[in-house]
């Protein structure tokens, strides 16, 4: 125990002289970290996926305008820069609804659309995971712990550099009347991929 | 398509060893100073100190040189120890920083918190 500490603590006293050094001989600024950190606690994560679901949920019109051309949809949206620009000019919002269940998958994790997912899971990228959900993909969802009815058909789609598609989740019932803001805590980038369903958590 | 550099980063880490810990698409940090190494060593690279494949090279070593001594399971294992490591190791062969000057740097921090 003594000794874990100690690693702790002596990690932390290392990084502070590195970063220090650094900044002293002015190879890096503290503000040049500071940035790379917020590029991914604030401009690029599922958070921004979530809020384009919540409004879309909250917003028929603006549902419908998402499903029919995502990127000027998500333009509308204040968020980060980059969001519909370069990185999301090709994404494609596809439904989910009793009829039909969206799955996506991706073989370039490159491709994957991060602005509004974050980084993906490592599953995402494991070839059998990709070969078995295009092959199987309601036997690979019920491992994830979701059965879709026989009723119910199952869509997979391949992410690629052309189109990164994300799923816009069943709104779950019992959050009639919710804020956008009390919605998008409840998004999952796992139900933005298609592999979960939206619940409502006992609180 | 233009990729921001931190994106491309951490995109190179992923499906393998190397890949950063996260949870439900975001990284995470369980200390502050992870979260400084990990921007840290892609500042540096982002400004041209070094090239990232030769960082993430060293992390992939420094892994496997854990791996090859321990066993998959053991609760010492620490990604960020690496990073860390893998971090320290590039600077000093980048000629960046002076490893005594590092040396004295860490211990004097030591020891002020220490006093404290």
């Amino acid at each position: 125990m003594t000794e874990k500490i100690d690693r702790e603590t002596y990690s932390a006293a290392r990084v502070r002289a590195l970063e220090a050094l650094l900044i002293e001989k002015g190879i890096i600024t503290g503000e040049t970290v500071d940035k790379v950190i917020e590029f991914f606690e604030r401009d690029m994560g599922p958070f921004n996926g979530a809020k384009i679901v919540a409004k879309a949920w909250n917003d028929p019109m603006f549902k419908q305008r998402l499903l029919d051309d995502t990127p000027s949809a998500i333009a509308e949206m204040n968020l980060p820069r980059g969001m519909a620009g370069a990185e999301g000019e090709h994404m494609k919002a596809v439904a989910n609804t009793p009829e039909v269940h969206n799955l996506i998958v991706c073989t370039m994790c490159s491709c994957y659309p991060w602005p509004v997912l974050g980084l993906p899971p490592y599953w995402f990228k494991d070839p059998t995971f990709r070969a078995r959900a295009i092959r199987e993909p309601r036997k690979v969802l019920h491992e994830f712990g979701l059965d879709i009815p026989a009723s119910t058909r199952v869509d997979v789609w391949d992410t690629s550099a052309q189109i990164r598609w994300f799923v816009l989740p069943e709104r779950p019932t019992g959050t009639e009347g919710w804020t956008e803001e009390q919605l998008a805590a409840i998004v999952t980038p796992e139900a933005m991929q298609g592999a979960a369903k939206v619940v409502v958590s006992v609180v | 398509m233009q990729v921001k550099f931190e994106q491309f980063a951490a995109a190179s880490m992923l499906g393998s060893d190397a890949a950063p810990p996260r949870s439900n698409g975001e990284l995470l940090f369980h200390r502050h100073w992870e979260g400084r190494a990990f921007g840290i060593a892609i500042a540096l690279s982002k400004k041209g100190h070094y090239e990232w494949e030769d960082f993430r090279q060293g992390l992939i070593a420094s892994i496997a040189e854990w791996e090859a001594t321990h066993c998959q399971v053991d609760p010492d294992w620490d990604y960020y120890q690496h990073w860390l490591m893998a971090l320290e190791q590039l600077t000093l062969e980048s000629n960046l920083l002076d490893p005594v000057e590092l040396e004295q740097r860490t211990a004097k921090l030591l020891a002020k918190e220490h006093q404290s």
